[in-house]
């Protein structure tokens, strides 16, 4: 998904280097960091709107492994990351049912069938939720 | 590999049922393919799987992808279990022989556009690849692979002591069909209203695999699945294990002239403690057939490369619809 700020760049104008990846074993290559032009034209630094996924926030993460842990009966230190996969944890279908009916209930929103095939992580999760969540305060 | 591999005990089978005497010849015993009325079920339960070598011997015939995929598993009974999923597949596929070639390890596996895995026959054949179709699904304490010839098919099992973190009705009224949800709020004892649910569930997952969409192409509101006797009338699903019902029927609500008589069920409890649920797409001939037809299934145990067991009786139990 990729992020969409109002001031957000057309890539043609745009300055763009990619922040490197570190690789085990190479020497340390170019540091780089992504330099956006806004439509006013001054270059903006959007350090923080590196990622192209809209972020969830921090609470609505946390939320959805609350209900993923309780769903999977996972003991409560078990770690659970936001790029967990719900199949990974042990989740079959009927669970990641009862997960979207859960997150439906504790978030006030409705999710199509056709996007529950989408969530297969929480980070996924949460990011549908906030959009659902979004949409439904602008209706 | 992981950890519990290296503290489970060695444990040797030498069980006959068919005639594998030795454990260090791993041979996978050859099966006649099914004919296009039956349908082959094979389950193998976790906990009867202990041996380290062996488990070491499936993780040898799975592919690099899957390998990885066993080992992102948390937790060492989930990476078991996934093992065991994709070694029964491998397994099961390559005993029916159809190509000297085929080995366990040499199959090769892609998805349908929905995500369903099917058999991806390329090379091993140039065209006319056999029309062998399989369907898994996995409980923590059983895993099962339906077989047949020549027709989608779709299973789906459950342990029967499964319960829902929602409350039944309410689940069911947020994803079940309306007729579905009527049937289930008219049961009172709570404990028999979450069997018919478990059922009702394994059916419709059942259909949806065999339809190679999913829960997601084919929301469970959109049809219903229901229990009708033999001879006349409808019966609702009734937890009276003296029910008379002798056949599952779907029907489409959302588009009516949706074809849904081609679609066969059974529904069967194994060893007690599971549902198992299997869809099939009916025969052509008996499509125009009068009424129903009863699943002729074939059901097998097995712990690959060591003993197969056909199952009958009190362990396969049919519920209904197959024979």
């Amino acid at each position: 998904m990729a992020a969409v700020s109002a001031t957000s760049v057309t890539f043609g104008s745009s300055l763009k280097l990619l922040k490197s990846r570190q690789i085990t074993g190479k020497a340390s290559s170019l540091k780089m960091v992504t330099v956006g032009w806004t439509k006013s034209g001054f270059p903006s630094l959007r350090t923080s709107r590196f990622r192209v996924s809209c972020s969830a926030k921090p609470e609505t993460v946390q939320k959805v492994c609350e209900i993923v842990k309780k769903q999977l009966a996972l003991p409560a230190e078990s770690e659970l990351t936001p790029e967990s996969k719900f199949a990974a944890l042990g989740a079959d279908s009927l669970d990641t049912v009862e997960i979207v009916m859960s997150l439906e209930e504790e978030f006030g929103i409705s999710v199509e069938e056709e996007s529950s095939q989408n969530i297969t992580t929480v980070q996924e999760a949460a990011d549908l939720i906030e959009k659902l969540v979004q949409k439904n305060s602008e209706a | 590999m992981f950890s519990f591999l290296h503290m489970a005990s060695f444990t040797m089978k030498i069980h006959c049922f068919q005639r594998n005497f030795s454990f260090s010849s791993s041979a996978l015993v050859p099966v006649q393919l099914p004919s296009r009325m039956e349908t082959h079920f094979w389950y193998i339960l976790p906990d009867e799987v202990k041996s380290a070598t062996l488990l070491n011997q499936y993780l040898d015939i799975l592919s690099p992808c899957e390998k990885e995929n066993v080992l992102r598993m948390h937790g060492d009974n989930l990476k078991k279990s996934a093992l065991l999923a994709r070694a029964l597949v491998r397994t099961t596929i390559a005993r029916y022989q159809i190509n000297s070639q085929v080995s366990p390890t040499s199959l090769k596996f892609r998805k349908n556009i929905y995500g369903k895995p099917e058999v991806d026959w390329q090379n091993h054949y140039d065209r006319n690849p056999p029309p062998l179709h399989f369907n898994i699904s996995h409980t923590s304490s059983l895993i099962a692979c339906g077989v047949t010839l020549d027709s989608p098919i779709g299973i789906d099992v459950e342990e029967k002591q499964r319960t829902t973190k929602n409350n039944i009705l309410s689940f069911a009224r947020r994803y079940f069909s309306p007729h579905e949800v009527e049937s289930l709020s008219i049961i009172s004892d709570p404990e028999i209203q979450r069997l018919e649910f478990l059922k009702l569930w394994t059916l419709k997952e059942a259909y949806v695999k065999a339809l190679g969409r999913g829960f997601s192409a084919a929301p469970f509101k959109n049809f219903t699945i229901r229990f009708r006797a033999a001879t006349k009338g409808h019966l609702h699903l009734s937890g009276n294990s003296n029910s008379k019902a002798s056949e599952i029927i779907v029907e489409s609500s959302d588009d009516p002239k949706t074809l849904t008589s081609n679609w066969q069920f059974a529904l069967l409890e194994l060893t007690g403690s599971h549902y198992a649920a299997i869809c099939k797409e009916k025969d052509d001939d008996t499509v125009e057939g009068k009424g129903s037809v009863p699943m002729k299934l074939t059901v097998r145990k097995t712990i690959p490369f060591v003993e197969d067991q056909c199952i009958s009786g009190k362990d396969a139990l049919v519920l209904v619809g197959g024979l």
